[in-house]
């Protein structure tokens, strides 16, 4: 054990993603995700013509941000960022008046229709906390996704993050994502509506 | 390159009608307070008849635009959370206390000038002035502080929000001035004096409020591919309809022509031209509530 503290990252290798969105059901059937709101779900874009195009795949997760705006605006102080870097939302503290789905930039939050407040990933910390994995990580096929404590310098994460060329989602946002991504395609990053008007 | 996004989520949208019909009344109340505190406040004496329209326009509307937040929140029962678990950097805790203390203060000022105490009727319009901006400016950061939604991350939008919630403010002032005059006193005359002299007042806050929005615009349409995107929306995507016919054309230059022309000027053409402002501010708050977050973030 260090001393230091811990700081909880995730990093997706999205050359060994094959889109197979068992991350997202395993997410659903954890967390008891009501129908129409997904807390991790896989974006897909196809670059080029066929034959010669190639889907890529966006696993998208909370990113757990360092400095993440969803704290910064609620008024409640029901979003909350534990010291080991996982950011919440105290359930019976919430008032569903959706400030963080507002600022959130990168739309990961939504409101529970039964519950009316708001929900989203928090990298299962009720797993975490037991000295599991998060479910999206167990069911990857291709053990694409990796998480851990990215302070303590032997643990997978921390390597494979000092050891590759990482990328996180809108770093321009000033939020300082904790979600890492190895190889992302930038048109997969890109705002865009499925159907162009 | 080709490419085309072939599955997203997309959840629903955070802010609707309600909050657009909630941002549309703090700003008809700051804009008709802060009219009434001119002859009260600041002693130009020519808007005394204005005082207690403009005061009771402010408390009522201000009192039913906190329940489209009620019905707007999930937990509406949840809404003392809002006093006891304090985060002072949130815009919403600000107005929190806004909403609460504003009103206080429209009623004690409105209570002094019934009174007819002059001195605590100054007094009190005055403090009330700053709150006045306040409920209604922080609506503007609550919009600006969503940090990824280019049309509303933007410095100008509480100036943005104060302009348009003055002019919304004077238009339905014009209107209950109108109607008070001719029914409820015991003259049944107008004062047509003060009704144009309001109308000018009227048309030069239009000019700010259009040069602000042009303002926007222009670095919008310059600026990084979001805010590009954004500007694309309101001038020829989804909302350029709304934006640019009701609310600018409608809603801004047309009451202007009504107002400023002075062949046009007749009580019938100001009540006309306030009704659209009227109108007009209404879809301002709308097409920037729901047009920024048109766009999807992923």
């Amino acid at each position: 054990m260090s001393d230091k503290k811990k700081r909880y990252a995730m990093l997706i290798d999205l050359r060994k993603c094959v889109g197979c969105n068992a991350c997202a059901v395993a997410c659903k059937s954890e967390n008891d995700v009501p129908l129409g709101v997904w807390r991790s779900w896989v974006k897909k874009v196809e670059k080029g013509q066929y034959p010669d195009s190639k889907e890529f795949f966006l696993p998208a997760v909370c990113n757990n941000c360092e400095r993440p705006i969803c704290v910064t605006v609620c008024p409640v102080n029901a979003g909350i960022k534990r010291p080991d870097g996982i950011v919440y939302i105290d359930p019976h503290r919430c008032i569903g008046c959706r400030y963080c789905m507002a600022s959130c930039p990168y739309g990961v939050r939504y409101i529970n229709p039964r519950k009316k407040i708001a929900e989203k990933c928090y990298w299962c910390h009720h797993r975490v906390d037991a000295g599991l994995k998060p479910a999206c990580v167990l069911a990857c096929p291709t053990g694409a996704i990796t998480f851990g404590d990215l302070n303590d310098p032997r643990s997978d994460i921390a390597k494979a993050v000092a050891k590759n060329a990482v990328q996180v989602i809108k770093p321009e946002m000033g939020t300082d994502p904790q979600t890492f991504y190895i190889g992302l395609e930038q048109s997969a990053v890109e705002a865009k509506k499925i159907k162009e008007e | 390159m080709d490419t085309q996004v072939l599955y997203n989520i997309f959840h629903q949208d955070a802010f609707g009608f309600n909050i657009a019909m909630y941002i549309y009344l703090t700003g008809v109340s700051a804009g008709s307070f802060i009219l009434s505190t001119l002859a009260y406040g600041f002693g130009l004496s020519q808007y005394k008849p204005l005082g207690k329209v403009g005061v009771v326009v402010a408390t009522v509307v201000l009192i039913i635009a906190p329940l489209f937040l009620l019905f707007h929140v999930g937990m509406p029962y949840r809404a003392w959370h809002l006093f006891i678990y304090l985060n002072m950097a949130s815009p919403i805790t600000w107005g929190s206390f806004l909403l609460i203390l504003y009103p206080i203060n429209c009623v004690i000022y409105g209570y002094f000038m019934f009174k007819e105490n002059m001195k605590l009727t100054r007094i009190f319009g005055l403090i009330g002035i700053p709150l006045a901006v306040s409920v209604h400016g922080y609506t503007g950061f609550i919009l600006a502080f969503g940090k990824a939604r280019a049309l509303w991350n933007t410095a100008l939008m509480p100036i943005l929000f104060l302009v348009s919630a003055v002019i919304s403010g004077i238009a339905l002032m014009i209107l209950v001035f109108i109607v008070k005059e001719r029914f409820f006193s015991k003259e049944e005359k107008i004062d047509l004096k003060l009704v144009f002299s309001l109308g000018k007042l009227l048309a030069w806050m239009i000019v700010f409020d259009l040069f602000l929005v042009a303002c926007d615009l222009i670095v919008l349409s310059i600026s990084h591919s979001d805010a590009q995107a954004a500007a694309h929306l309101l001038l020829r995507g989804k909302f350029s309809f709304l934006f640019l016919v009701v609310e600018n054309l409608l809603g801004k230059i047309v009451p202007f022509i009504l107002l400023t022309v002075p062949k046009l000027r007749t009580l019938a053409t100001t009540i006309v031209a306030s009704i659209l402002v009227v109108i007009g501010i209404f879809f301002m708050r709308y097409v920037v509530v729901l047009a920024g977050e048109y766009l999807p973030l992923l």
